[in-house]
Formats: C-alpha cells, structure tokens, sequence
C-alpha cells in the first residue's frame, strides 16, 4: 500500500520530521494478521485519531506506537528517531490507558507524580508540577485522595495529567472515553481538544465511534482489517469516502451500482435506466462499473409530480422516524430497497409512509467509491 | 503488495530470548524443591517397596511379596481405613451440606462473617480438638448417657475406643474440607436460575433436586475427594480415639516406618495409598482439565 | 373450636419451621463446631494436679499462673521449649514457601511457557497426596542420603508442603490484576525492575501476606509429616501426641487457647483489613 501521509497540512513544514511515522509496519499474531503494511506520517501538533471498528488493528498500531508490543515487520520512527523495538519506558511518549490504570495504591499525587520520580526531578519541582497539572484538569485538592474515591471521569482526568505531567512530545489515548456515560463524554471531547491545542503536542486517539473522531480530530486514519482504508480531515472522508467500508462506516452510504455512459461529462446509468450525473474528475481512472453514494442529508424530498433538478430517483416512502431535530425517512427505490434520507425538520411539508416522492439531490454530491 | 522493512532491529531478537527464559528462571526455585523433595521421594517410595532386608541394610529384589502383606497381614486395618473414610465422608456430606446451604443462600450480609464463624475452630491446634472427643465421649460423659438412654448402646457399652469415636474424630477434623468446597459452588450459582424453576411450576423441594443440587455436584465431588484421601491415610483419630484394633492402615504405616524399622513393607503400604489416591483424582483431573488444579 | 385452632396453629407453624429449620440446624451445627473447642479453653482451668485431664475437677486459674509468671512453668518440662520450635519452624518455612511459591504464580499467571501442564500437576499433587504418604517418602529420601533428622529435615518438609498452597493463593490474587498497570509504569519511564518492584509487588503483596499466614498456619498445625521427619526436635503438636500417651497438663490446653486466641486476632484483623480496602 501506497505510504499515506497526513493528509491535512499538505506537505511537512521543511525539514521537520513527522512527530511519529510508521514504515510498512506488520503484526502477527501466529496465523493472525493484525495490522497489515502500514505505513503514515503524523504531523506535529496534531489531534489524530484511528478510527475502525473492533479488531481493525487500530489498537495494536497504537500498542506498537506505544512500545507495549513489537512489530512483525517495520520501522516506527518517532521525531525521526528510529525507536523499533525499544520499550516503553525509552520512548518519549505516554500513554492514557482505556481503564486507566490509575495505581491503586498509590494517591493521586503519587500517581501523577509517577513518572518524574523515575527522572529523578526535584521534590519541589515535583509538587510545583503536580498542582500545575491538576489545575489544568480541574482537581485540586485531591491530591491526598486514592483513585478508587474518585468517579469515571475524574479517574480518566487524573490519568491524562498523570500522562501529560512528563512533558511527552506525542501522546496515545486507547478508547479513553469510552466508559464514561454519553454526556460526561462529549464534555470531554471537547476538555481534551481544548489542552490538545493549550499544550500544543501531538495527540493520537484511538475510537470505534465517529461522531468522536469527527469532532475531536484533525485528521482521521479509517482502518480495516489491519490497513489505512482512508485518511483525511473528517469533512475530506466523510464527503468523499473512496471505498464501501468507509462510506459505511461514517453513516449511511446509500451504495448503487451503475455503469459510466460518458465519463467526460460524468454520466451514468443505473441499471433500470435512470441516468445520474456526478463530476466528471471522480470517474476519471474508473472502468466501466462504478459504485455511488450519496449521503442522507443531502436528499431532498419532493412529491411525485413536482419538476425537478438534478439527480431524482422516484420511490414510496416506508418509513419516517420524527426525531426532533429531524426526520428519518425510508424510502423505495428501485436501485435501492431502503433509500435513507435525513431531512432538517424546516417546514412543516412531512411525508408519510406511503407517500409516492423523488428523492433528489445535486450531482456534486455524489460520490464514487471502489 | 508489500516491502517488508529490510531490518529489523536487532534489540527486538535480543529481548526476545532474553524474555523466553523469564518465565523458567521464576519456575527453577520452586519447581527444584518440588522436584527434589517431592517427586523423587515418590518415585523412591516405589524402587523402597521392592527391597527386602533388614534395617539398616535392605537390597533391590523385586519384593512383590511387600505389597501382598496388605492382605494376609494387615487386611484388618485397610478395612479399617476404608470404612471408617466412608462412613465419615458421608456423615460429613450429611452435616456439611446443609450448613453449606445456609450460609450460601441464607447468609446474606453475613456471609463472610459466618464463613470466618465456620473456619474459626480449626485454628485451635488439631490435636487438641481431637482430644476433646475424649472427653466429649467419655464413658461417663452426656454423649454415652444419652445414648445408653436411647439403647443405642448396652449397659456397659463404650463410645470411645471403638470405631464410632474413630469416625466422630475423623468427620469432626475434616468438616471444614467437606464444607468449602460446596460452599463455593452453591455461591456461584445464579439465584435467578431458582426463580426460573419456581416460575416453571417447580416446588421449592423439586427445584432443589432438579436445579440447585446438580449445579453444586463440582463442589460435592471436590469435597468429597478433598475428605476421603485425608481421612483413609489418617491415623491421629485411631491412636487418640482408639485401641490397635481400630487401627487403619496409616498406623501400619506410622509404625512400621518409625517403630519397628521395616521400611519395605511400610512402602509398598504408603504407594498403594498413593495408588488408590491417584486412581480417584484421574477422573477428576480429566474432567476439570490441569489448568484449574491450581484454581 | 379445638379441631380449628389446631389446623390453623398448624398452618402458622408448619412455614415458620419451614422457614427456621435450616437456621436451627445451622445454630446447632455451629454449636457443634465449637464446643470440642471450648472444651479445650475450658479444661485449662480444670483444677487438676498432673497429667489426667479429662474430667472436671474444679476452677482453678493456677495453670495460666504457671504458664505466664513460671519461669520453667512448674513442672511442664519441654512445652515452652516446643512451642518456640513450631513458632520458628511456621515463620521460617512459610517464609521459603511464600518465596517459592510466589515466584511460581507469577510464572504461571504472566507467562507462556511449554510444560504448563506438568507444573501445574506437580503442584497439585502434594495437595492430594494423603500425608502419611508425603511424610513416609521424604524419611526414606532422609534416610538414603544419611541426613540426620531433625529441625532441617522438618523445614524442608514444612516448606515443600506449603508450596502448593502459596501457589493457589498467590495465582487468585494475580489473575485479579490489571495488566495495563504494569504497561502504564513502563509507559512511565520505569524499566522491569522498577515495575516490578514499585507496582507488583505492592498490588500482589496482601496475596503473597495471606499465602505467607496459611503456610504458617499449616505448618504451625502439623502433625503426621512432622511425625515422620522430626527425628529428636519436638514441634507443640509433636509434644502434645506424645503427651497424650501420658496424660496432657493443664498448662498445654492453657498453650493452645493462646494460640487459639491469637490465631483467630490475626484472622479477624486481616478480614477487617480486607473489608476496609473494598
């Protein structure tokens, strides 16, 4: 696979090296293949995170970043540094566990303080630091308090001081978010996206759920099956997702088969005969079959005999969810059984199932996926 | 598709074998004076078993005959050992079960409180609770009346020095091994799956036989296991409680060894307990697997 | 009217049996367990001159007098000498067997190793192993090799059954902890050593402490091996056996209810110590 460099800033500032980077990195475990000939650059201060659902690799990829496994095959770089299979505890990085792992037995204080007692820092520095840290993420005063006093989420907040306190030049979240309960959750996106960009270091977050990468990174890795499927800022591979996995992956894909009529002018046919229109540079380099989407959102619904412009696709409304803030509706169509649209509940026009519609959209935003 | 990496770090090979022998290295210490003292022992116990002689100078002759004395001369005593253990494993299923039930499903808060209530006797020095049954049995004791009223007993009949006391003692010392292990089982069973039976049209009493008892069979067997093999090799209960003729193969063994000197014969007597012992782990072994041995 | 009350008292009695009988019998049980154990706090006060203890005779507290303020507690030859043996003999073998035990568990619970198996019977099997049989070998193994018996041959037999026993409660212990803690000390800048000693060991050590007081326990309470290995040492169970030929004192039932006593302190103390920690 092609090396993937981050796609966000373009090319790396002159001269400096990614802060971490992965060279055709493999693991196996036994027969298993768990992360499969990675290879990508991360930039300095950025928020990063691996997306894929459980048993993508995304995980181990981190583990490897991290020190706690080695790689099969491959070189990880880290500021240039080759640090291949040396151990955690050489490595300029830390880490915010997905338990924790607050020590049980040791007090907040201690546990923040952990890792500059094993650089030998003063123990007036030490508490300087230490109080600095639990000001940034709001616990003062606990320092006497053990980990098991504290609840889920100021668990997590101690871990993260107790990792960020050592000044690491890159920083690795497993699932950190993931036992808290949704509002504590969003909260802390938004906490830790704040001291990503106080502190100004590269934070590489792992996660199963994309609304979370989506809001908190910068640039999103999609993997799958051990591989980089997609890499890009979340509107890049949420607009224009490239493979069936990734568009489904991010929310409904609404996947059709068609063949290209004319590619200059970008004009398909689907298979019972309706011609769709997309831009003329997604098909270039495809063949003859191609597979499209379109996002729900972008669907506008209208009633059957309206005029319309653009690309439609005439169906029956099965199903129409009142969400609030909108509406979900179901329809079928012929290239697609169960058409998802998404429409903001603007003005009072409502379908209802039964309803004869067509479903339109503008031809720039479809996309072609392989 | 792919170029592998063309080195790979040599620190990654060098931790590597390091890291294989770690775990043999915590293994050597321990797994050494298993060996040494234990497994060598065993195996000696065997080659001792066919030796023929006269302490101190015994020679290796294939003694079959060692092991035939079980029968011609100490029958009486393996009989011993192996009805007083039956008896005192069953009459300790019978106590045990029970109480076992009451602190599982009754216990509620006080669970661990009674559980510390169940164990605290056996700290008191063994021997010294053995030796209460004398008292507690003595011919002139409550026991022995009581039972004389009830004609369990004739006019001058005897608690102690007889194969009763033998087995009290026994079931008495090792009570608190019948009832762990049931204990543990019933505990873990998930209280819903009663409900379940309940719902289903099923009697208290049927629930039990049909849903409580069968899930606590591990800890039924583990305890009985855990019961038996001690109390067959037993002799302490015998000596204390008893006269020579309760005597159960342990005391055969004890003297023969310490007393009279006549280690061939005792070790055959000593591995055929181990014989007997082994064959009735087998089939528990096979159907838990080694890796629960060490729980 | 009689015919009704009866059917009714019936109706109300029946349940509440139902419901109490187990309790009955639990108390009774208890009761059951207990009393050869007071008997045995009881009879230290049995006002009794010499050796025949088993009947009561009167209070009398001359026998804890004699234990506590006697310098050679009047008359009672070798008890005190016996149960500074045991105590000796429990603190150093269930030192070695935790030692052993310990490194053990952690092989087990953290590693991967070919041979799994086998390790895991040979510990097992001295578990199942009827002691007459385990006491029995390691004499004869004394005997072949010419080793005079006495307190070495005992600790080595004390240490080799606790082995086993240290194993099974250090593996529960281990098996209960989190691996990302030591990833995180690494994660940390501590190397193995470090890890080891600043996070495993204190996680595991109410474990390895609780390992550490069974073996004590088991070895303190020994008696059939001890038989076998003991050669002239004379351990407290030792001198109590060989006492009840003869006729057991007072002052030895006054010994074993101190034990008694400060065993049960221990234990009571250790699980008020665990509730506190959960």
């Amino acid at each position: 696979m092609a090396a993937v460099t981050d796609g966000g800033s373009g090319l790396p500032g002159a001269g400096e090296p990614p802060a971490v980077e992965l060279e055709s990195v493999t693991k196996r475990f036994g027969d298993f293949t768990a992360v499969d000939d990675i290879s990508l650059g991360i930039e300095e201060n950025r928020f990063f995170a691996l997306l894929g659902p459980s048993g993508c690799g995304k995980t181990t990829t981190l583990r490897m970043i991290g020190g706690f496994e080695e790689t099969t095959a491959g070189i990880i770089r880290l500021h240039g540094e080759d640090v291949t299979g040396r151990k955690p505890y050489r490595r300029m990085v830390n880490t915010v566990f997905q338990s924790y792992a607050l020590f049980p037995h040791l007090t907040i204080f201690e546990n923040v303080a952990f890792g500059l007692r094993r650089q030998d820092v003063s123990d007036e520095d030490i508490k300087h630091r230490v109080g600095e840290m639990l000001e940034l993420v709001q616990l003062t005063g606990r320092e006497k308090q053990k980990p098991r006093t504290l609840s889920g989420g100021q668990q997590q907040r101690v871990a993260l001081a107790r990792a960020l306190i050592n000044h690491p030049r890159v920083l690795l979240l497993d699932e950190p978010l993931g036992a808290l309960d949704l509002k504590l959750r969003k909260e802390m996106q938004i906490e830790l996206k704040r001291i990503q960009n106080e502190v100004g270091i590269t934070f590489i977050h792992v996660t199963h759920d994309q609304e979370e990468a989506m809001t908190m990174a910068d640039t999103i890795a999609v993997m799958h099956q051990g591989r980089i499927e997609r890499m890009g800022t979340a509107t890049e591979i949420y607009e224009d997702p490239r493979t069936g996995f990734v568009a489904g992956f991010l929310g409904a894909s609404n996947l059709m088969q068609a063949d290209v009529v004319d590619a200059s002018i970008g004009e398909v046919v689907l298979a019972q005969g309706t011609r769709l229109r997309v831009s003329a540079d997604q098909l270039s380099g495809e063949g003859r079959r191609v597979r499209l989407g379109v996002r729900p959102e972008k669907i506008h619904l209208t009633p059957a005999d309206s005029p319309v412009e653009g690309n439609a696709l005439a169906g029956r409304v099965i199903d129409a969810s009142f969400i609030g803030v909108s509406t979900h509706y179901l329809v079928e169509t012929e290239p697609i059984a169960q058409l998802a649209v998404m429409a903001q509940n603007l003005d009072d026009r409502r379908f209802a199932p039964g309803d004869s519609v067509q479903a339109v959209w503008r031809p720039e935003h479809t996309f072609v996926v392989t | 598709m792919s170029t592998v990496a063309q080195e790979a770090a040599p620190t990654t090979r060098g931790t590597n074998w390091r890291r294989k022998l770690v775990p043999y290295g915590l293994l050597l210490p321990g797994g050494l004076w298993l060996i040494v003292f234990y497994v060598v022992p065993m195996l000696r116990l065997v080659s001792v078993s066919l030796q023929t002689g006269i302490y101190p100078r015994y020679r290796f002759s294939w003694a079959w005959s060692n092991y035939a004395e079980l029968v011609t001369n100490y029958g009486g005593q393996a009989v011993n050992s192996f009805a007083y253990a039956l008896s005192a494993t069953v009459i300790a299923f019978l106590i045990a079960y029970p109480l076992a039930y009451f602190i599982a499903f009754r216990g509620g808060r006080w669970k661990n409180f009674l559980l510390v209530m169940l164990l605290m006797p056996f700290l008191m020095p063994f021997l010294l609770r053995t030796l209460s049954w004398k008292i507690i049995l003595a011919d002139n004791g409550l026991v022995v009346d009581l039972f004389k009223a009830l004609n369990l007993l004739g006019e001058d009949g005897r608690l102690l020095a007889t194969g009763v006391a033998v087995v009290a003692g026994i079931v008495y010392n090792f009570l608190a091994f019948m009832t762990l292990p049931i204990y543990v089982s019933l505990e873990k069973i998930d209280r819903s799956l009663v409900e379940a039976a309940n719902d289903l049209y099923a009697s208290p009493a049927v629930a039990f036989r049909k849903v409580t008892f069968p899930l606590s069979r591990p800890g039924v067997v583990a305890g009985t296991l855990l019961t038996f093999i001690p109390a067959v090799g037993d002799y302490v209960n015998a000596v204390l409680l008893g006269t020579p003729q309760q005597f159960m193969i342990g005391n055969v063994i004890q003297s023969r060894f310490l007393v009279v000197l006549d280690y061939p014969v005792a070790a055959a007597l000593s591995f055929t307990l181990m014989i007997v012992t082994v064959l009735l782990i087998i089939p528990y072994v096979r159907a838990s697997g080694t890796e629960d041995l060490v729980a | 009217m009689t015919a009704t009350t009866t059917a009714s008292t019936r109706r109300k009695v029946m349940p509440f049996l139902r419901r109490h009988t187990l309790t009955l019998y639990a108390m009774v049980a208890f009761a059951y367990l207990f009393i050869p154990v007071l008997l045995v706090i009881l009879f230290g006060f049995n006002d009794v001159s010499g050796r025949f203890n088993y009947s009561w005779e009167g209070f009398t507290l001359d026998s804890w007098r004699s234990v506590f303020l006697g310098a050679e507690f009047g008359g009672v030859p070798g008890l005190f000498d016996s149960l500074l043996v045991s105590l000796r003999l429990a603190f150093l073998s269930a030192l070695g067997a935790t030692v052993l035990g310990t490194l053990i568990a952690l092989a087990l619970v953290r590693y991967q190793f070919r041979g799994r198996s086998t390790t895991n019977l040979i510990l097992f099997l001295p578990m199942a192993t009827p002691e007459v049989v385990m006491g029995s070998s390691i004499l004869a193994l004394f005997l072949a090799i010419r080793f005079s018996l006495g307190f070495t041959t005992l600790l080595v037999a004390h240490i080799l059954f606790n082995i086993s026993y240290v194993v099974v409660t250090v593996k529960a212990r281990l098996q209960g902890f989190d691996r990302h803690l030591e990833e995180a000390a690494m994660d940390l800048y501590a190397n193995e050593w470090e890890t080891f000693r600043r996070v495993t060991l204190p996680m595991i050590m109410p474990g390895v402490f609780a390992a550490f007081l069974l073996a004590f326990a088991l070895s303190f309470d020994d008696f059939i091996i001890s038989n076998f290995n003991s050669g002239q040492t004379v351990t407290f169970p030792l001198y109590i056996f060989g006492a009840a030929q003869r006729g057991i004192p007072p002052e030895v039932n006054v010994l074993g209810t101190l034990v008694f006593l400060v065993t049960v302190t221990i234990m009571l103390v250790n699980v008020w110590m665990q509730r506190r920690r959960t």
